[in-house]
């Protein structure tokens, strides 16, 4: 498998968003249209979360500054494309799953039966779902262009060349040398996103303000339910196999089992083999009244 | 004269059956979601079939019973009393043959029992508990996936308590059906209970509800001749 990467710089990052059109447009997704039909939110993020129809997002985390203005630390909200993702771990009908050929976790829209057990799934809370029956709708890392030799759609428009995309050891390498120069012009917080944050992402950015200003989870955790609901599949296939032969044994040792015919003389108070005529059981009915009591 | 003992209603037996043929419904349509193989072998729009009819069965299986019980509240009672009766001696001997029995009923015999069985007691109670879990869980899923905003974290715990329901009513089920079906040779004719007249012979009443049996031959109120009249 290659092991392929998108490498978002948020320190050179102008949130143009550029991208978020760009994958709209690519994917044939809609937006509100009309003046203010998005509604106002008193941010230039727009709209403020991933939702059914927008896979991509650019954040805009404002904060004001000593001098009264405003700073802003941008940043890329999107699928992660987990080395091992969660998401696709609990899909029930393989419409998430890991693209062999670059390690981008890919989207078969037609399989998906709206379970949204993979919105659970997912620590970084991407998967959104989305139309009348409603079906996910995630970054599919554009593997559709990818398998045709080119870059996923976001990568492609950015002009100020914050989306890159390559062999993921190689986007990290850039990664980290950005993160040195940030880091030596006073940038104290940069940091490297995804290198190995759960075993590996392949989304890799470069955080100019650290993790808190872009918004990114500092310890991001898939929930251990996960792996238990990977065991219960087989258990359950256990379980249901080992019942079946317990009781095809019991069948077995049963073949041939025959037993003559009853009946209570409730005048004597006799159970009596009606095959033999012998009395199999006298019933004490003062015993049995005092054991009722 | 072959007498029979009336032991269920006609209720009891329509309440049963649907949430038997539900039961088995829903286990089929879930297996589209629980095993991704089986989902690959047919079109999406028979798992899309398949996850709709989920949600229909689902909300049969849990109003059945909530609706059969509010229409006979004493019998709804009665059902649940049975299970929590005190254990006598028989009781106690009857569980621990059990496994034995299970595996040489020719050679095992079992003591006489209540209206309901102890082993029984522990199976269907298990069986209850499995039932009522899966239908929480299940109506928890289905408005997560539709309406509510319950979090990831107890979507994901609610899907595992689902699986973990699911496994348990597998086991538990299947046990049931071989019993109560009557594949075991020993139960023969004990289908007829649920899915026929809710009737049993003496003779079988005799043999495996030996203490109930006899009490109501001595009331004779639920007892009828060759499966007809009422003896008295």
């Amino acid at each position: 498998m290659t092991d392929s990467a998108i490498l978002y710089d948020s320190s050179r990052c102008s949130a143009c968003k550029g991208c978020q059109s760009a994958c709209k447009c690519w994917n044939g997704l809609p937006s509100p249209l009309g003046k203010e039909a998005g509604g106002c939110t008193g941010s230039y993020q727009s709209p403020l979360e991933l939702n059914g129809d927008t896979r991509l997002l650019i954040s805009f985390n404002e904060k004001r500054n000593e001098k009264g203005g405003i700073e802003w630390a941008f940043a890329r909200r999107s699928c992660m494309h987990c080395v091992n993702p969660a998401c696709a771990a609990v899909c029930p009908s393989g419409t998430l799953h890991v693209d062999e050929a670059s390690g981008m976790v890919a989207v078969s829209d037609e399989k998906c039966i709206g379970c949204q057990y993979c919105a659970s799934a997912c620590p970084f809370g991407v998967p959104h779902h989305y139309g009348p029956e409603p079906t996910v709708n995630k970054c599919t890392g554009c593997v559709d262009r990818i398998e045709q030799g080119r870059v996923p759609a976001c990568v492609k428009t950015c002009q100020p060349g914050a989306l890159n995309f390559g062999d993921r050891a190689e986007m990290l390498a850039i990664a980290h040398e950005r993160v040195a120069l940030l880091k030596s012009k006073g940038f104290d917080k940069a940091v490297v996103y995804g290198e190995d944050e759960l075993d590996g992402l392949h989304v890799v950015s470069v955080a100019k303000y650290g993790l808190d200003a872009a918004g990114l989870p500092e310890n991001p955790q898939v929930n251990d339910i996960v792996d238990w609901l990977g065991i219960m599949k087989p258990l359950t296939g256990i379980g249901a196999g080992a019942i079946l032969a317990g009781l095809g044994l019991s069948f077995l040792t049963g073949v041939g089992y025959k037993r003559h015919t009853l009946h209570y003389d409730e005048v004597a108070h006799d159970v009596v083999d009606m095959d033999t005529g012998e009395v199999l059981q006298h019933i004490d009915v003062d015993i049995d009244v005092e054991r009722k009591a | 004269m072959t007498r029979y003992i009336k032991r269920h209603t006609l209720q009891t037996r329509i309440t049963h059956g649907t949430l038997a043929v539900s039961c088995i419904l829903l286990a089929i349509s879930g297996l589209f979601v629980f095993v991704p193989p089986l989902t690959a072998l047919v079109p999406p729009q028979v798992t899309l079939a398949m996850r709709m009819a989920h949600r229909v069965l689902g909300i049969v299986f849990i109003l059945t019973p909530l609706i059969s019980g509010l229409l006979a509240p004493k019998g709804a009672v009665h059902f649940f009393k049975n299970y929590f009766e005190k254990w006598d001696k028989d009781d106690i001997v009857w569980m621990k043959r059990f496994i034995p029995y299970m595996l040489a009923p020719k050679k095992i015999h079992m003591p006489d029992q209540h209206e309901i069985k102890s082993g029984q007691r522990i199976a269907d109670g298990a069986m209850i508990l499995g039932v009522v879990a899966m239908a929480i869980s299940g109506a928890l899923l289905l408005a997560g996936a539709t309406f509510a905003e319950l979090g990831a974290g107890l979507m994901m715990a609610v899907r595992l308590v689902h699986d973990i329901a699911f496994l348990w009513l597998i086991v538990f089920g299947i046990a049931h059906i071989y019993l109560g079906a009557g594949i075991f040779q020993p139960y023969r004719g004990t289908v007829r209970l649920m899915f026929g007249d809710g009737k049993i012979s003496e003779s079988d009443a005799l043999y495996h509800w030996g203490h109930w049996a006899r009490e109501e031959i001595d009331k004779a109120e639920n007892v009828f001749d060759d499966g007809k009249g009422a003896v008295k």
